[in-house]
């Protein structure tokens, strides 16, 4: 099994709001996959999708499995944390390690434990009394400690500063990603996991419009700086998006050989965030 | 079934137990409370010598007597638990599949690899048999401070409470009784445990009024259309007859569970029950 997901065709409908408009969707085992999307770009419908947490039509396999018919067999090899606090707050942090501790088969308590001995949260104190920073250090210790193929999150750090934020990616870097394990982020904080990601997929109202390991982004797009007398020239080349940048004009090249293009200006590769406004305003303008 | 699943479900029935604890241990703790601080008021109130005379006529009352004969007597007392059991039920019934929406700890309880009809059964056999036990304990406990008092009483007031034993005896048949009489009713009443966890997984707002408010409208329909009140007699007949809830000794165990009501109600039930974990699927 080379890729852990395989999705064709897949719709999701809220009503008249249309979720996901024919997502085609590959992720290959052993990737760090981001999913990246304005609100309403339908980014959680398809985590949950994934998981078998809302009903799509389509063809979707997770693990070699539908998650639509086995989600509990499923998540045997896979995890999951949500942007909002999930864990339930009336629960005390010892009684959610003796919980998944007994439904989940592949929970090592020992490797939990060990995880928050080295946080401040205390073992007696209800969910509902951690800070936000504690319950997603929680949740990724549980997560950590269980032995999956498949780690899904969906905008893990929103809501917490800058040091747990850096700390969430740090342990999921050093502790959990181990190269065979694959991990899909959604997130609004791009910059933070750009220099994490092997593979990125941008999504816009309901429809992939980017899906590439990040080895290919650089083979394919290419920013430059355009010198001003080549202006012409660069329009003729037909840029995705273009951009005044401290006085100068950025262009946004898709699939031109940079050969072709070092003539215009300097050249670089364009950041995530910076190739994820070109595919928007690309998508807007058609 | 193996090792895993079983330990797997006794912690689905541990935390439906910790999240309700107000429903399965706070609520019958309050009615003993309750019980014992009013019957010890009542108590203050009555003259020292009737006191002792009413000792007495309760003592002898019981003495020789096997304790199933009076555990009928005895079980009247905990009607105020069953009442108790009865409110809690519903409530717990129609807000626990709701309240994980809510609160949105269903993404949690769904990223374990429990599947929707275990999360499901483990409610239903944590308010059907969990549930009593602890009712049956803390009347236990309710039971065995009331003794306590009792003899203390006999013996400030020179009583010889020759029967206690026998009053002690017939308590404990009664929890028995109460325990059997608890759980058949849970049968007899699957339908709306079913139907009350069908609208708990289904409505995105308040549970009970959509319970209520569809079981209204489909009687109102079937009064319309067919000029029948199928549905009102039979939710009449499931709900109003308080003998349905009391069962006075074991040999009317059989002939309450294995009877063509019970066994057509277990078949709705499963029904219903069957849409709830349908429903639970969808958890937006």
């Amino acid at each position: 099994m080379s890729n852990i997901v395989e999705a064709k065709s897949l719709r999701k409908n809220y009503g008249s709001f249309t979720a996901l408009d024919g997502v085609d969707l590959t992720i290959p085992k052993g990737a760090i996959s981001g999913l990246i999307g304005p609100n309403g770009a339908g980014k959680t419908t398809t985590l949950k999708a994934l998981i078998g947490l809302c009903d799509v039509d389509g063809e979707l396999s997770v693990v070699g499995r539908d998650p639509r018919i086995s989600r509990h067999k499923l998540m045997e090899d896979v995890c999951f944390i949500a942007d909002v606090g999930i864990l339930p707050k009336w629960l005390k942090v010892s009684h959610v390690i003796d919980y998944v501790e007994a439904v989940h088969p592949r929970f090592d308590r020992k490797k939990a434990e060990k995880f928050l001995s080295t946080t401040d949260i205390p073992a007696n104190k209800r969910i509902k009394d951690l800070s936000k920073g504690m319950v997603t250090q929680l949740h990724l210790a549980l997560v950590m400690a269980i032995e999956v193929q498949l780690l899904v999150l969906d905008e893990p750090t929103l809501g917490l500063d800058i040091i747990y934020r850096k700390e969430f990616y740090d342990r999921l870097l050093n502790d959990f990603y181990d190269g065979n394990r694959t991990i899909i982020i959604s997130t609004h904080q791009v910059e933070e996991i750009e220099t994490l990601l092997s593979h990125l997929v941008f999504i816009n109202k309901g429809k992939i419009v980017l899906d590439s390991s990040m080895s290919d982004l650089s083979d394919i797009y290419t920013e430059v700086l355009v010198d001003a007398d080549k202006l012409e020239q660069a329009d003729a080349l037909q840029p995705i998006y273009v951009r005044k940048l401290l006085g100068k004009n950025s262009y946004t090249f898709e699939s031109v050989p940079r050969e072709q293009l070092k003539m215009l200006g300097e050249l670089h590769t364009p950041s995530v965030a910076d190739l994820f406004v070109a595919k928007l305003k690309e998508e807007k303008h058609g | 079934m193996d090792k895993f699943a079983v330990l797997q479900f006794y912690a689905l029935l541990k935390r439906e137990v910790l999240e309700h604890r107000n429903i399965f241990i706070g609520a019958p703790v309050v009615v003993a409370l309750l019980l014992l601080v009013a019957t010890i008021w009542v108590a203050m109130q009555i003259d020292q010598s009737q006191l002792a005379e009413g000792l007495l006529f309760v003592s002898v009352l019981f003495d020789g007597l096997s304790p199933f004969d009076m555990a009928p007597f005895i079980m009247l007392l905990a009607i105020p638990f069953y009442l108790t059991l009865y409110v809690c039920s519903v409530i717990y019934l129609i807000n626990t599949l709701y309240q994980d929406r809510k609160e949105m700890s269903v993404l949690f309880w769904q990223s374990m690899p429990v599947s929707n009809l275990q999360t499901v059964l483990s409610k239903i056999v944590a308010i059907v048999l969990v549930a009593p036990i602890f009712y049956v304990l803390i009347i236990f406990a309710m039971y065995l401070i009331a003794m306590v008092w009792l003899t203390i009483l006999g013996i400030s007031n020179d009583v010889d409470l020759v029967g206690i034993g026998y009053l002690f005896l017939a308590a404990i048949a009664s929890l028995v009784l109460i325990y059997i009489s608890a759980v058949v009713t849970g049968l007899w009443l699957l339908p709306s445990v079913g139907w009350l966890l069908l609208f708990s997984a289904f409505a995105k707002k308040t549970p009970l009024l959509w319970a209520a408010g569809v079981l209204i409208l489909v009687g109102f329909l079937e009064d319309f259309i067919f000029g029948t009140q199928f549905l009102a007699n039979w939710v009449a007949s499931q709900t109003s007859d308080p003998n349905q809830y009391l069962i006075f000794e074991f040999q009317s165990v059989f002939e309450r569970v294995f009877n063509y009501d019970t066994l057509f109600g277990i078949v709705v039930g499963s029904i219903l029950i069957a849409g709830a974990v349908f429903m639970r699927r969808f958890t937006d």
